[in-house]
């Protein structure tokens, strides 16, 4: 028996583990993953509960509160833990500190957690206080990866879209405190201002106040939500994807310049809209139109990569992601829609709102997420348990970690619960949401499932010892 | 002494597997070349994408491999991107396993 064929009798490499180099200890971003699913779990629980939520209009307490729940303890936990792990890797540098990322979890999972609890609550102050620790934690993320960024080697379209994501998320976060300290800072000021310092800093919350009363509540709102939606999900899901994407389907970027336009598209509409949707200018259709326009030439160029793909076979995991991106057109006929001038605001036109909301952050974003999860978390468990592993015994792949056949469950149940959910908050109808967010909670389930079965390989790993077996040798032609 | 044969060396790199494609490094046209010198042995190969999250797990994993083989006492892998991989430099094999299509 060769040494090769039992690895206890493997000499040592001649080298320190050379792991690590661009990559933090997976334990950073499992933590921002799991945390993120369990919010996924109680936010889609919350609607099935109340599935009320979806049929009523979206200006009150417990829609906004459910909202920062999937926007804030789902998806940015997830988008912020993968991206400790997937920008250095992706871009080929090193993450500049991961200690000021632990601290970021700290404060992000503290932060949401009871701004969500405060807005079910309708305490602003309360949702002032726990948003700026949220907000420092995104301060301490924005810093880290700024830091990152300019580790760069060679500069491209994802590093590109990274860094415009990284702005547009201190602007919503930003916008979304001030809003926070518009609606209660004039309850709160008074008899405060005991020392200079104090007074000083009510001042500023109060000139904050003031400025924001110009503009109408519901406007800004739905600026705010539209810089975190479209600047920092939907940026990362192009800029990411145009590294991602030709990497596990075997193929490449086929034009820098239209993928480079759809990002530079994106922000000049975004920033258009900011402002139009702010102002409830009759403009914004025509930056919703620039944006849907971006999103196009992305589709394109998209397309074109897959067509140029080498590996014929679409796992569950891409199809997952490619889903999530063909709901990029009903969302963006929606916002055409919405953004129509003299568009009259009634109980329709108020659920195809819902359904706007609902369609961009679980259709899209959630979904996209999902799959990609599919392929971070294999990752994340394969690197920690088999890569010391690797040539020394017999390791699974990253497929072998999961079940595909509860995945493509997953993947279809998922798709239903989005359909019928849709048709039902339309109609108003309360049963026909409460039972899409059942099928929809049935998806996820499939996917704490997987996860679960993934991380079993952590407590008990499944490499075996080498068996020599050398495929069949291809027969010349 | 065992004689080292260049045979033996892939065997058992095929032993090493890209975790994301779930096929071997010599099936997936990986190997560019193979140096035997004694009981010193030096692998020069590549991966299907610069960037790859698995870079220095798979280096380590040949490494791992072509020090566990009888007779070699040392062993070097460089991994290098020229030329650049492409899926033509696959086997039958490789590709059947990674659901390539005809090229």
């Amino acid at each position: 028996m060769s040494a090769a064929a039992n690895p206890l009798k493997a000499k040592s490499g001649p080298a320190a583990m050379p792991f690590g180099a661009h990559a933090p200890s997976v334990t950073l971003p499992l933590a921002f993953i799991l945390t993120g699913l369990l919010a996924l779990c109680a936010g889609m629980g919350w609607l099935v509960l109340q599935p009320e939520l979806l049929t009523t209009y979206h200006y009150n307490q417990y829609v906004i509160a459910v909202t920062h729940l999937f926007v804030l303890g789902w998806i940015c936990s997830v988008i912020m833990g993968a991206m400790y792990q997937l920008v250095p890797v992706a871009l080929e540098t090193k993450l500049y500190s991961e200690r000021l990322a632990r601290w970021h979890f700290a404060f992000h999972v503290v932060g949401f957690i009871g701004m969500v609890w405060m807005f079910r609550v309708w305490n602003m102050k309360q949702v002032g206080h726990f948003g700026s620790l949220l907000a420092f934690g995104v301060g301490l993320f924005v810093y880290n990866i700024t830091r990152t960024l300019r580790r760069v080697p060679k500069w491209n379209v994802t590093a590109t879209a990274v860094a415009a994501a990284l702005f547009w998320i201190s602007f919503a976060v930003t916008a979304g405190l001030s809003i926070a300290i518009a609606k209660c800072s004039y309850d709160s000021t008074e008899g405060l201002a005991t020392a200079q310092g104090v007074r000083t800093f009510v001042n500023g919350l109060r000139s904050i106040a003031g400025f924001l009363s110009r503009f109408d509540a519901i406007g800004a709102m739905h600026a705010h939500a539209h810089l975190g939606g479209v600047g920092f999900f939907t940026m990362l899901i192009l800029g990411v994807s145009y590294k991602l994407i030709p990497m596990f389907t075997l193929s490449e970027i086929q034009s820098k310049r239209r993928a480079a336009c759809s990002i530079v598209l994106l922000n000049i509409s975004l920033t258009g809209s900011y402002i139009t949707i702010l102002l409830r200018s009759p403009w914004k259709l025509a930056f919703a139109l620039l944006g849907v326009l971006a999103l196009a030439i992305y589709g394109w160029e998209l397309a074109t990569i897959l067509r140029a793909r080498k590996r014929q076979t679409l796992d569950w995991g891409i199809k997952y992601f490619l889903t999530a991106i063909v709901f990029l057109f009903p969302v963006s006929a929606l916002a055409v829609v919405l953004c129509w001038p003299g568009l009259p605001l009634n109980t329709f036109t108020g659920q195809l709102e819902n359904v706007y909301g609902f369609l961009g952050l679980v259709g899209v974003a959630s979904l996209a997420i999902m799959g990609m999860l599919y392929k971070i978390v294999p990752f994340l468990v394969w690197f920690k348990r088999y890569s010391i592993q690797i040539g020394r015994a017999q390791v699974p792949s990253l497929a072998e970690l999961y079940s595909a056949r509860v995945q493509a469950l997953g993947y279809w149940m998922f798709l239903a619960g989005v359909g019928s959910t849709c048709v039902a908050a339309v109609f108003c109808s309360e049963i026909g949401v409460r039972m899409g967010c059942g099928l929809l909670a049935l998806g996820i389930a499939t996917l704490v499932f997987n996860v679960g079965l993934m991380l079993t390989h952590l407590f008990r790993p499944k490499a075996r010892p080498f068996t020599l077996q050398t495929p069949p040798v291809p027969t010349p032609a | 002494m065992t004689t080292i044969t260049e045979a033996a060396i892939l065997d058992t790199l095929r032993q090493v597997i890209d975790p994301e494609l779930g096929c071997n490094i010599v099936d997936l046209g990986l190997i560019y070349n193979v140096t035997i010198a004694d009981a010193k042995v030096a692998v020069v190969m590549t991966l299907t994408t610069p960037g790859c999250p698995m870079h220095e797990s798979i280096r380590w994993g040949a490494q791992n491999a072509l020090l566990g083989l009888d007779g070699v006492e040392a062993a070097e892998v460089e991994v290098v991107w020229d030329p650049p991989w492409h899926p033509s430099m696959m086997t039958e094999f490789g590709r059947a396993a990674t659901g390539v299509g005809s090229l």
